[in-house]
């Protein structure tokens, strides 16, 4: 039994295990198992049969995907030490659902189903961490529905069993003591525009709830004196859920109860409210949800609402473990359609344009690399007029044309370019025989300027118009920056000015000062050199994706550095990407504008080794670029 | 006539061996470490002995054998400051042949695996042909040896860990392999560190060709 011991002081730190008393831990700790994998091992594949433990990871991390139907590998989670996994397929007792794989060198412990069972059964705080039943085969189902449909058609409701009522409760609760008057209860919630009051005991613990419903029931129905102390009127007993329970338990309750306030509990302490309204809240804010509620909108006026809802679904998706790459690209579907859907009213307001047009996004837009909305950056290209009178017109229309959808964006809430990189300035609103001459303009005089344009345009999609215009500009690209030496060595110079922040002995280089000091700026420092390396690479590679994922993906047989270092940098940049996005949300959630500023001290040691790792390999592929184009043409 | 089947049962579950072609992963072992009143077989005898089964690559944190037995010569001062058991502890112990059988029993149907295990078998050889009237039957696996073969053998195993010349011992080669140590330090802890350290070696060795119990046992005798 001796050498349990130091499991069982593992197991003590460990959620769920911690929940259970010394004697149900040794039981455990005697009867695991302890396994050795080394990096890259493959620990568990998905399709095989389903592993009969569940792992406890002791040291080390592990990476968990799935492959969904059309052959894609999606990265749902990294796990770290005394995280789980294996547990969904283990109850399930069917075909492992996903493969996880050993980041590093891994130890974990076993805990085999029949040890896992005894404890559900037996030991309801367990069980309650742990999942039940009803949300074992639910996530199953979820898993099944991902692989019919894509992740954007997700169900809306699925949300209630995997949002966690800490996500969505209303924090900072408004209370009162219990011999408070009816009156000043009900002033109190007026004043603060709420719908319940918590009522408070002497010693701060609280003891009932006063609703909208009270006051209407018990109070105006029944002519009750409002100097009477509000304990009179509030309801009893307070139902409690805990923040880490999901909102389906939330649910149960409140159907069982008949109630539609529920207090929410973190370590002992009142933490937060949830009501009916804000599950209901929960319900509307899937991406399908928004999608249908966009389509349905006749006016700009209509998509205001609906547009300020988006950011809401980067945090629901981050919690719903969606991978980086699907949240942008599903932020980018929802956006282009909101973009879209102003283009088919000013269509419909300005009618049959005098020649066809297409309508661009280009920067991270363009790459469908968007977390929260950003500026906006658009242009226009229409087909060559013929004539002058056809050129005048088509001028005028497409003014009035990018005037209008500009407004119309604002409204919904995408800010000005303050850079002017916009289809209402004039310059970016041109026939595409002017377009091709600024791009040919660009690489034959890669001037600073020119190679900053050339950064930010060439990354441009069609979105909405006559699609062939825009394939047809980005084919005459492709086809005139071929062997363009000087111009790519101009564009490599640019891409190797920002190095990541990793200094000589692998540790973080952060800001020494101001308002970030301590911290690092991904996008600047990460995402930016990264996007950048993988366009020139585009560039040189003749390819005309625009998303960095879809480039690295395309430019496999086709780029020698690719084909070495592409995986690794695809997953660099989802790391980053991911990092940054939780960060965004954890500050939009904490009432902060979002910035991409994190301070590396916060992180896990597992985050902090891969995103060191991403550093590395950035810096790495800028060192080939540097020795390829020779450090005198990247101007060093 | 029963008290005879029996003692034919036993001595056959003794003698019991794993299957030679069986795959180095399926295999069950028993590591296994002891302490000494001093490294002369002659003069010095077992103190505790301290065991853990593994399943392939699995220890089985629960299966463990663990005894201290009054030893059969003198404590002496020199090897009480490396295994810290007082002679004091040992009053009222079993002696070894109290114990024997027990573990001959865990070790059923098991490769015995231990570092530098040739020091291990002398003592218990000496035991068990005093007491038994013959030798420890089991296959045996000496991480030592395995440790050695892997760096002549395998440039993917020099080149992730540095071949360095240096100390082979137990600690060592635990520090090397980032096998956590921690400070309370006996048979059974002992046998612990080994069994991790074997379940290392067990993840490299079918890359290199070792695959069978039959290919473990030709590179690693003690």
């Amino acid at each position: 039994m001796l050498i349990a011991e130091d499991s069982i002081l593992f197991l003590r730190n460990v959620p769920p295990f911690q929940f259970l008393n010394e004697e149900e831990l040794k039981a455990v700790a005697g009867n695991m198992t302890m396994e050795f994998y080394p990096r890259d091992a493959v620990i568990l594949r998905q399709d095989d049969p389903a592993s009969d433990s569940l792992r406890i990871i002791k040291k080390g991390g592990v990476k968990v995907s799935v492959r969904t139907d059309s052959g894609e590998e999606l990265t749902i989670d990294h796990r770290g030490e005394g995280d789980t996994f294996g547990l969904v397929s283990l109850m399930g007792q069917d075909r492992q659902k996903t493969t996880v794989v050993a980041l590093e060198d891994t130890i974990c412990y076993l805990l085999k189903r029949d040890q896992i069972k005894e404890l559900i059964e037996s030991n309801p705080s367990f069980t309650e961490y742990f999942l039940q039943t009803h949300f074992t085969t639910y996530v199953d189902k979820v898993y099944r529905e991902m692989h019919s449909k894509s992740l954007f058609y997700g169900s809306s409701d699925h949300l209630l069993f995997t949002t966690p009522v800490g996500d969505i409760a209303t924090k900072g609760v408004v209370t009162v003591r219990e011999d408070t008057t009816i009156r000043d209860a009900a002033l109190e919630m007026s004043k603060n525009r709420i719908s319940c009051l918590i009522v408070m005991d002497r010693n701060e613990l609280p003891v009932g709830i006063v609703t909208d419903r009270d006051l209407r029931e018990k109070v105006v129905a029944r002519g009750r004196n409002v100097d009477a102390p509000v304990e009179d009127i509030m309801t009893l007993p307070l139902i409690r859920v805990d923040v880490k329970d999901y909102c389906f338990d939330a649910v149960l309750k409140m159907i069982k109860h008949n109630i539609h306030h529920i207090l929410v509990i973190k370590e002992g302490k009142l933490k937060g409210i949830l009501s009916n309204h804000d599950l209901m809240l929960l319900q509307g804010s899937s991406p399908l949800s928004f999608a249908k509620d966009l389509e349905s909108q006749e006016s700009i006026d209509g998509l205001v609402p609906v547009s300020a809802k988006i950011n809401r679904v980067v945090g629901l998706l981050l919690k719903d473990g969606a991978r980086a790459s699907n949240i942008t690209k599903i932020i980018a579907e929802l956006n282009d359609r909101l973009v879209r859907k102003v283009l088919e009213f000013a269509d419909r307001k300005f009618g049959k344009p005098p020649v066809p047009y297409c309508w661009l996004s280009f920067g991270s837009e363009g790459r469908k690399e968007q977390t929260f909305k950003t500026d906006q950056d658009n242009a226009l290209v229409y087909a060559d007029p013929v004539g002058a009178a056809q050129e005048e017109a088509a001028r005028k229309y497409f003014a009035a044309f990018a005037l209008f959808v500009r407004d119309g964006l604002v409204k919904c809430g995408f800010p000005l370019c303050p850079a002017d990189y916009m289809a209402s300035n004039p310059k970016w609103c041109q026939p595409l025989s002017v377009w091709k001459r600024h791009f040919s303009g660009w690489i034959n005089s890669p001037t600073p300027e020119a190679v900053l344009r050339s950064l930010i345009f060439f990354d441009f999609r069609p979105l909405h118009g006559d699609d062939s215009l825009g394939t047809e500009l980005r084919e005459y690209l492709m086809k005139i920056v071929k062997g363009q030496n000087v111009f790519l060595a101009q564009m490599a110079a640019a891409t190797v000015k920002n190095r990541p922040p990793l200094g000589f002995f692998r540790t973080f280089i952060v800001e020494k000062g101001g308002e970030h000091k301590d911290e690092l700026n991904l996008k600047f420092r990460g995402i930016g050199p990264l996007v950048d390396l993988v366009r020139l690479f585009s560039l040189e590679a003749g390819i005309s994706e625009t998303s960095t994922l879809e480039r690295i993906e395309a430019m496999k047989g086709k780029h020698s550095t690719i084909d070495s270092v592409g995986d690794e940098l695809a997953q660099a940049f989802e790391f980053i990407t991911l990092l940054r996005i939780h960060h965004q949300v954890e500050q939009i959630e904490q009432g902060e504008a979002p910035d991409n500023f994190v301070n590396p001290s916060t992180m896990s040691n597992l985050e902090k080794r891969i995103l060191k790792e991403s550093f590395q390999i950035i810096s790495k592929i800028q060192d080939g670029v540097i020795d390829l184009y020779g450090p005198g043409m990247v101007g060093g | 006539m029963s008290a005879v089947m029996e003692l034919f049962k036993r001595r056959a579950a003794y003698e019991a061996c794993p299957d030679p072609a069986m795959p180095i992963g399926q295999s069950r072992y028993v590591v296994m470490d002891t302490e000494l009143t001093g490294l002369d077989v002659k003069k010095d005898s077992i103190v505790s002995i301290g065991a853990v089964a593994m399943e392939g690559g699995k220890i089985i944190l629960g299966e463990t054998f663990y005894e201290m037995v009054f030893p059969e010569t003198a404590l002496r001062s020199e090897s009480i400051v490396i295994h810290g058991i007082m002679p004091s502890e040992v009053v009222g112990k079993p002696s070894i042949g109290a114990v024997l059988d027990d573990l001959l029993k865990f070790c059923e149907g098991a490769v015995i695996v231990g570092h530098f295990l040739s020091l291990d078998l002398a003592f218990l050889n000496k035991e068990m042909k005093r007491l038994l009237g013959k030798k420890f039957r089991y296959p045996v696996v000496d991480t030592l040896q395995v440790h050695k073969w892997m760096q002549d053998n395998s440039r993917g195993a020099r080149s992730q860990y540095d071949a360095y010349e240096e100390n082979k011992d137990l600690f060592s080669l635990a520090k090397k392999y980032q096998i956590q140590v921690s400070a309370a330090h006996n048979a059974l802890m002992d046998a612990f560190i080994t069994a991790q350290l074997f379940q290392r070696f067990l993840s490299f060795l079918p890359a290199l060709g070792v695959r069978t119990v039959k290919d473990l046992l030709r590179i690693a005798k003690p």
